[in-house]
């Protein structure tokens, strides 16, 4: 090993190691698919609809292509026909999506081609010589406008409803008539945009004579590129090699291919073999890349006096904009979530995914459980106040329970929700604040969540695999399929690595996310990666181990069963005494004698049962998390605006890999969450972005950051490596609502639409005035 | 040719003129430690230092910046070891995706010339301009405070 080893990182499980990468982000050295440049590289630059809805009748690019420095130009001509789509396994009638439109466009932006140029400047200029001629047909852009009968037909789905998704136990009927109390409440969340700051990019180059294509993409899932793009473009998959580097957030954007990635590669293959790059511009990444649902949740529950909750019934609609993308699941994620919070027998909620002539829905964060969190926490709190009774009190009488089976048969083992909030309220001071601060227009509110580790969206399993590579002078390199966006996952991978292998975290050396490199993975989504990913690297690591005390067994004449590393020893388990050094250990393994290379394998596959979608059924992940969050506002009546003084958040995450990053996660949700609450809010007019910068779509900046209190629950999950689970989406999941019903403690008034906006604080509180008049 | 005095090191560059020094930076001498997420000013991602200042290089001619001082992120550090703001944003757990982090480092930098102490608004008015996706700024806070009594220490 050429550098020292850090004895600091010795057991790096539990300690707040830097992240692997991290001195190539601080310097500037770390390269992202947004460096990448090659000799002759050129400029791609998307051909895109300027209609919302209409039929190609031509498209002529005769000028364009006579332009000097053009290089290729590409059109549903130069594709198969093929679709793609990200639900392919549950939904195959949701694939819907042409990597080039041919017939038919369906929102502003949609790609009907790509040139290929010298420059920007050039393939900007292409792209205005090109003459297409549309017929522009009627669109819709409201979605349950959508959804009646006679409205414009965007595909073939009838009514535009692309998913029907019942979600139905029980007796609803019944249980409604049994409660004491029963409530409608409609609310409405809006459609947001992800931002991560390195925008959509990709690098693709076509081997003419060996026809293969290598894709670099800033991808949160590389081995599902590889998949779409051997389909669409008629190629096996060993031909197509999918390469991420260092990615600049993700959050649900780059899960999915874009037409600009099957773009890149046939500009590639129409011009010779050069590399073709296209960059998404700021506006292109909020116009026409994905977006969250904006969704209407519609509720009628009911509940006992004592605070039983009996039955939860609704509908809900999910705007789906023109193409299917991740929406089914989407939506079913926004439904099912509720089985995993609150012990409910009775339940019944419909959903509609919706396509209209708006740009397309997909995942995000948080996978629609900001939505449904929003709306299913507020109509909890709205319940719990029908009855007299402390939101708390309410939610802690109904919460699900560790080691319980829920009505829809999801096995939750691990289960920390009840200390969640015991701990969350406590720290808050919940009991002392609660409804006592209204003379100052203070107020507290809470909001409960759940989220998976991990689901199915791969063909029917969704492993992953690592290998550890242990060379003779000690370094150990991590192999993971899983694609690092920046939350660390290389970094909790490598922690995972070295505390089973017995080593300092110093010594490993991770390489992610290469589909000719690296085993499969299904990539960073549904908060999947500790888990999963952990599970298989915890195996690799445990296989090379293993490799390694075979020979020092055979060497020393002992039984294997007696060895172990442990803190870069190796040492007698009997009496707990070094035998030698983990150096000394490897020179033995490739010295003259022994020569064996130790190459660790693991896979990991976890144990669910798949999900029937026409009834809700199933259990979808091997772990489940849990969290409770806290959120203490002040109103200011005369100017509306609402200031968040304090937010807690207690966190079921198994076990902390690194609590700095835990940390991390839980400050960037809440954020996120903070933003989505108050201003973030992507608008349409007749289909288009009307605030497509940062200008006019805001973000949250460094003035006005909300203080954390963070409180890790260790509930040691028996399923996840080192009793860990998952936890980038969940703490985003429940913010809108513990601040709507902060905001209801605080002033009386119901937010029951996001964003909550001073005007539409103001316009709360006139009205309420004017109830209490009469 | 125009030079220009980047990291401490002289480039001769040809210019057209209308270029920007965040394309002259990445394109021309291939410095693609400084990052752009929207290139119309709004992000801060492209901040580099110029005479200690923190400036956007999106909306900077690189012929305006001839004779002065402009420092980058790969020029913030001896080369050897980590500048006190790389180092504390790297022991904070201030960076994730790290895309914002060059241009969050340079306004950091420029506002620790300033003061080694920096109050809570003053770090929170002297980053506004810089996005983060990933971290809800709450470690950046904290590693700009700590890089602060570091260099406060050593005397920078």
């Amino acid at each position: 090993m050429s550098t020292a080893i850090n004895k600091e990182y010795i057991n790096p499980v539990g300690k707040s190691v830097p992240k692997i990468d991290g001195k190539g982000i601080v310097t500037g050295q770390i390269k992202y698919v947004f460096d990448v440049s090659f000799p002759n590289m050129l400029v791609g630059k998307m051909i895109r609809s300027p209609h919302p809805h209409a039929r190609i009748i031509s498209i002529d690019t005769s000028k364009a292509e006579k332009l000097p420095g053009v290089k290729a130009i590409v059109t549903a001509k130069d594709t198969h026909g093929i679709k793609f789509g990200s639900n392919e396994y549950f939904f195959p009638h949701t694939v819907d999506q042409q990597a080039l439109e041919g017939d038919k466009v369906r929102y502003i932006g949609d790609e009907i081609g790509a040139v290929a140029a010298i420059d920007e400047e050039t393939a900007e200029k292409a792209i205005s010589l090109i003459d297409v001629q549309y017929e522009v047909l009627p669109a819709v852009f409201d979605m349950v406008e959508a959804m009646k009968p006679g409205a414009p037909q965007i595909h073939t789905a009838m009514n535009n409803i692309a998913v029907i998704l019942p979600v139905n136990f029980g007796n609803v009927e019944r249980a409604l008539k049994e409660s004491d109390y029963v409530r409608e409440d409609v609310f409405y969340s809006q459609a947001a945009a992800h931002c991560a700051m390195e925008p959509h990019v990709c690098v693709g180059q076509f081997e003419n004579f060996s026809n293969k294509i290598t894709l670099w993409s800033s991808s949160q899932a590389p081995f599902k590129c590889r998949e779409a793009l051997a389909k669409c473009l008629k190629m096996d998959l060993n031909d197509v090699r999918v390469i991420k580097l260092a990615v600049g957030g993700g959050f649900g954007g780059k899960l999915e291919m874009l037409p600009m990635d099957f773009a890149s590669c046939l500009l590639s293959k129409k011009c010779g073999g050069l590399p073709v790059k296209i960059t998404y511009t700021r506006e292109e990444e909020f116009a026409f890349s994905r977006r969250k649902h904006g969704m209407l949740y519609k509720l009628k529950s009911g509940v006992k006096k004592d605070g039983t909750l009996m039955a939860i019934s609704g509908e809900v609609i999910a705007d789906g904009g023109a193409y299917c993308s991740y929406g089914p699941t989407v939506m079913a994620a926004a439904i099912m979530r509720t089985f995993m919070v609150y012990k409910i027998k009775n339940f019944r909620i419909n959903g509609y995914r919706v396509y209209t002539n708006n740009p397309i829905s997909g995942a995000i964060r948080g996978f629609g459980g900001v939505q449904s969190g929003f709306s299913i926490e507020s109509h909890m709190d709205l319940l719990a106040e029908g009855i007299g009774m402390d939101p708390v009190e309410f939610r802690l009488k109904n919460i699900t329970e560790p080691n319980m089976v829920t009505v829809n048969k999801m096995y939750l083992t691990s289960n920390g929700l009840r200390e969640c909030i015991e701990k969350a309220i406590v720290a808050a001071d919940w009991k002392g604040k609660r409804g006592k601060q209204k003379h100052l227009c203070r107020g507290i509110g809470i909001g409960i969540a759940a989220d998976v580790m991990g689901s199915k969206m791969y063909k029917s399993h969704e492993s992953a695999g690592s290998i550890l590579k242990v060379e003779e002078d000690g370094s150990v390199y991590l192999f993971t399929g899983a694609a690092d966006t920046g939350q660390g996952s290389n970094t909790a991978l490598s922690q995972i690595a070295a505390q089973e292998l017995g080593v300092s975290y110093s010594r490993i050396r991770c390489k992610s996310g290469d589909t000719e490199i690296t085993p499969f993975d299904t990539g960073s989504f549904a908060s999947r990666v500790t888990f999963i990913s952990g599970n298989a690297t915890k195996r690799a690591a445990t296989d090379a181990k293993k490799q390694i005390l075979t020979i020092i067994a055979e060497e020393l004449k002992t039984n294997i069963e007696d060895l172990d590393i442990q803190a870069e020893q190796v040492i007698n388990k009997k009496d707990n005494k070094a035998l030698m050094t983990f150096d000394k250990a490897l020179e033995l393994c490739y010295s003259f004698n022994y020569g064996r290379q130790i190459i660790g394998r693991g896979s990991y596959n976890p144990k669910t049962t798949p999900v029937d979608f026409r009834t809700g059924e199933g259990n979808v992940s091997g772990s489940y998390g849990f969290e409770a969050q806290i959120a203490e506002v002040e109103v200011n009546k005369e100017t509306g605006e609402v200031k968040i003084l304090k937010m807690w958040d207690a966190h079921d995450i198994g076990k902390a890999i690194n609590p700095q990053s835990v940390e991390g996660q839980i400050e960037g949700s809440i954020a996120m969450g903070i933003g989505y609450t108050f201003y973030e809010d992507l608008k349409f007019k007749n289909g288009r972005v009307v605030n497509p910068n940062f200008a006019n779509y805001r973000l949250p900046k460094s003035i006005g950051t909300v203080p954390i209190e963070t409180i890790m629950i260790e509930t040691n999950d028996p399923e996840g490596p080192f009793g860990a689970k998952g936890m980038g989406e969940a703490s985003l999941l429940p913010t809108s609502a513990a601040i709507a019903n902060a905001i209801h403690d605080a002033v009386g008034i119901r937010m029951k639409e996001l964003p909550i906006t001073p005007d539409k604080v103001l316009k709360a509180l006139k009205e309420k005035e004017l109830a209490e008049k009469k | 040719m125009t030079t220009l005095m980047i990291n401490k090191t002289k480039y001769e560059v040809e210019l057209k003129g209308h270029e920007t020094l965040l394309e002259v930076l990445r394109d021309k001498l291939g410095l693609t430690g400084t990052k752009t997420s929207c290139m119309e000013s709004e992000c801060g991602a492209c901040v580099v230092n110029i005479d200690k200042k923190a400036i956007l290089s999106c909306i900077t001619l690189a012929k305006d910046v001839e004779e002065k001082e402009v420092t980058t992120i790969e020029g913030l550090s001896d080369g050897e070891t980590l500048h006190p703001a790389q180092q504390a944003f790297l022991d904070k757990g201030a960076a994730q995706c790290g895309f914002c982090i060059p241009g969050m480092i340079m306004s950091s930098n420029a506002l620790l010339e300033k003061t080694h102490t920096p109050t809570q608004e003053e770090m929170e008015y002297a980053l506004d301009g810089n996005i983060c996706r990933c971290t809800g700024y709450i470690k950046i806070f904290e590693a700009v405070r700590e890089a602060g009594q570091v260099m406060k220490k050593k005397g920078h």
